[in-house]
């Protein structure tokens, strides 16, 4: 088991860009450092761009002093690369990070803690376990002015109430992705959805291999809340995942956007992350992401402090750091999510803004649920494992 | 006199390789019990506890899991077949090549090794990858689909499940096959044709019980991962054939229900040692009363 683990841990196992998989680009970027003689650490000064140079260092910070090493316990490709050579810049402090292709895998590290990191960047939902056990620590807000410009939205979550504990780093929903050019009939809801998996499409529908992101598909058909664990609601649920089992080709987290591709799927229960490169190919331009109608789950992902976070200096120094409008604004545009923060939000061009694969529409983000973790729960467990193994008949 | 110092010097040579052979077991030893008889047995003990509210396990003393367990029948069957015809398939692939390299393959026989054993310089994760493109639509299906006319899916069935493990597996039939082939002694084919045997009776009754063991250490080490196979069928089968593997990740990686996926692993060892215990007394038996036929 543990090898196969580590096998799955190289794979593409998430919803953020495919460039890490196979490890391909670690190898590269290795060979690469070798091949040029220079340092592997990104210290240069001058890539950081004129926008994010010249903000200000706000003075609260300031009165400690940040250690030189900071070790960060992320995804994938998940922080711009300038942003981490801006932070060498300013605080002298090198940034560590170890990756991780999922939440579960993040959890079983650090849940026994002496994990050794300093900040976690989990999804919201799998903090709270961690706060229970006391991994995590109280943050103190008064070393992070920057939070006065996060949408108080993001801040008084279902997750953590007060933000005590976890901060946003960045949002997104489950949704469906699919190929207009080969599905001209309307795709609104996830009604739509349901009804061309079981008809004209079936076959060629994939799912996200996720509990957590497909239960809401039935849920909010239904009419309920993606958090609604009624046994009579979750038995109503499960005749809709026994309907839709034998028509879908996989469930699939890793390579949705290659079935995409290759026109094996054709509409996909998925995240946003692979919409940008789908967009960018010629063959699958026509692709396009939207929130159903009825209303989906939003994740969010969160900087977390662990309690023992050996150099709490430069973590707070980065928890303010990232928020610092301009340097927000950065990250969302090298990772293509959506920032919490009000005033980097102003800063993001106008194409990013406007794709609601990135930014919903307003009145969506009415429609948003933040959802629990249901892990726990038998009943979603048994119905989850029943429809995995009657996919494809 | 003389006799007392032999003695005394033999008790002193055989403390002193006692002592030597200790000290060369003692690193295997401490790996076994560290990395193979720890696990286990916390396995064993997770299995009769509880899922933690937050996941993972907290001690009781419950039979639950188990109970649940036994309604993981169908996906050990299904592990059960696929590695039952992946093993057949192994075999049948693995056998003729091994008996090729061993007998006929003359001067390139290093070559044929080094070519057998270069794809493992590669990560088996792009290897499984890279049957992807090979058996994809811009591969082998849409070959055969341009050919026919029609629509051609190889990935997400059982075929491509096959074929990858056919491919992951042949080296470990290859070897241990191609090992007792290459100590036969050739002079025994030519003794069975002397007395009349032709070549299907020589195959049968002389390379065949030399190859034995060979076959059954190489039908084993498949047997045995095949069962906890996971990558290959969710890879190449897209997850379509629910699996034992299949099973114990939802439990292990999903639910983060620890008890209740160790129970079905503890089911799985259990029933596995008993099956291959009752092979292995089985091939013995077999071969037993051949010897005995043969006198």
């Amino acid at each position: 088991m543990n090898d196969i683990d580590r096998m799955l841990r190289t794979t593409p196992i998430n919803r953020r860009s495919a460039l890490g998989v196979l490890g391909l680009t670690g190898a590269s970027a290795a060979l690469a450092a070798c091949a040029g003689g220079t340092s592997p650490a990104p210290s240069t000064e001058a890539s950081a761009p004129a926008s994010v140079a010249a903000s200000t260092e706000p003075s609260a910070a300031a009165s400690f002093e940040a250690e030189s090493e900071l070790l960060i316990y992320n995804w994938t490709d998940y922080i711009s690369d300038k942003n981490l050579a801006e932070f060498k810049t300013r605080y002298g402090t090198d940034v560590t990070q170890d990756f991780f292709a999922s939440n579960e895998e993040f959890i079983t590290k650090v849940q026994a803690g002496g994990s050794g990191y300093d900040l976690g960047c989990p999804t919201a939902e799998y903090v709270q376990a961690l706060i229970e056990a006391g991994i995590v620590q109280k943050l103190d807000h008064s070393r992070i002015p920057n939070l006065q410009y996060i949408n108080p939205t993001f801040l008084n979550n279902a997750w953590d109430p007060n933000a005590d504990y976890m901060i946003p780093k960045d949002y997104g929903t489950t949704g469906i992705l699919y190929r207009t050019k080969l599905v001209p009939e309307p795709v609104t809801s996830w009604k739509d959805l349901y009804d061309l998996t079981i008809g004209k499409y079936s076959g060629k529908v994939v799912f996200v291999n996720s509990m957590g992101d497909v239960f809401p598909m039935p849920l909010k058909m239904l009419g309920y809340s993606v958090n609604d664990n009624d046994p009579a609601h979750l038995e109503e649920a499960r005749k809709i995942f026994l309907d839709l089992a034998p028509h879908i080709l996989a469930l699939d987290s890793d390579t949705y956007d290659d079935k995409m591709t290759s026109g094996e799927a054709l509409l996909v229960l998925g995240w946003t992350g692979p919409i940008t490169d789908l967009k960018a190919n010629p063959d699958t331009a026509d692709t396009v992401y939207l929130v159903p109608t009825e209303g989906t789950i939003f994740w969010m992902d969160v900087w977390m402090m662990f309690a023992d976070a050996p150099h709490p200096n430069a973590s707070y120094a980065w928890l303010n750091f990232i928020h610092e409008p301009a340097i927000q604004a950065e990250e969302t545009i090298a990772n293509y999510y959506a920032t919490a923060n009000d005033e980097a939000k102003k800063l993001v061009p106008a194409e990013i803004l406007n794709d609601p694969a990135v930014f919903p529409p307003d009145d969506v983000i009415a429609s948003l649920e933040g959802s629990l973790d249901h892990s726990g729960v038998q009943q979603r467990a048994d119905i989850w494992a029943e429809f995995a193994s009657k996919i494809g008949g | 006199m003389s006799a007392r110092t032999t003695a005394r010097s033999d008790t002193g040579g055989r403390a002193k390789s006692a002592l030597l052979t200790g000290a060369l077991l003692l690193p295997i030893s401490v790996w076994y019990l560290l990395l193979l008889v720890v696990p286990l047995v916390m396995v064993a003990i997770f299995s009769f506890g509880r899922r933690a509210p937050n996941g993972g396990y907290v001690a009781d003393f419950t039979l639950d899991n188990y109970a649940r367990a036994l309604g993981t029948i169908d996906p050990f069957l299904t592990s059960l077949s696929m590695a039952i015809g992946g093993t057949i398939g192994t075999l049948l692939v693995g056998l003729p090549l091994a008996y090729f390299m061993a007998t006929r393959a003359g001067r390139w026989k290093g070559l044929l090794l080094l070519l057998l054993i270069i794809p493992f310089w590669t990560s088996f994760l792009i290897r499984t990858y890279s049957w992807l493109i090979l058996l994809g639509q811009g591969g082998l299906a849409g070959f055969l689909a341009d050919l026919t006319g029609g629509e051609f899916r190889i990935l997400g069935t059982w075929s491509a499940v096959m074929v990858g493990l056919v491919y992951g597996y042949l080296p470990l039939m290859v070897f241990p096959i191609y090992v007792t082939l290459e100590r036969m002694d050739r002079t025994l084919i030519e003794a069975s044709k002397d007395l009349g045997a032709g070549r299907w009776a020589s195959f049968r009754q002389v390379t065949l019980p030399i190859a034995l063991p060979g076959l059954v250490t190489g039908s084993l080490l498949v047997f045995i991962p095949m069962m906890g196979e996971y990558v290959i069928p969710q890879i190449l089968g897209y997850g379509r054939v629910f699996l034992m593997g299949n099973a114990l990740y939802l439990d292990f990686v999903e639910f983060r229900n620890w008890p209740a996926g160790s129970a079905k692993a503890v089911m799985l060892i259990v029933i596995m040692l008993v099956a291959i215990t009752f092979y292995l007394w089985f091939l013995n038996r077999g071969r037993r009363t051949r010897e005995v036929s043969m006198l």
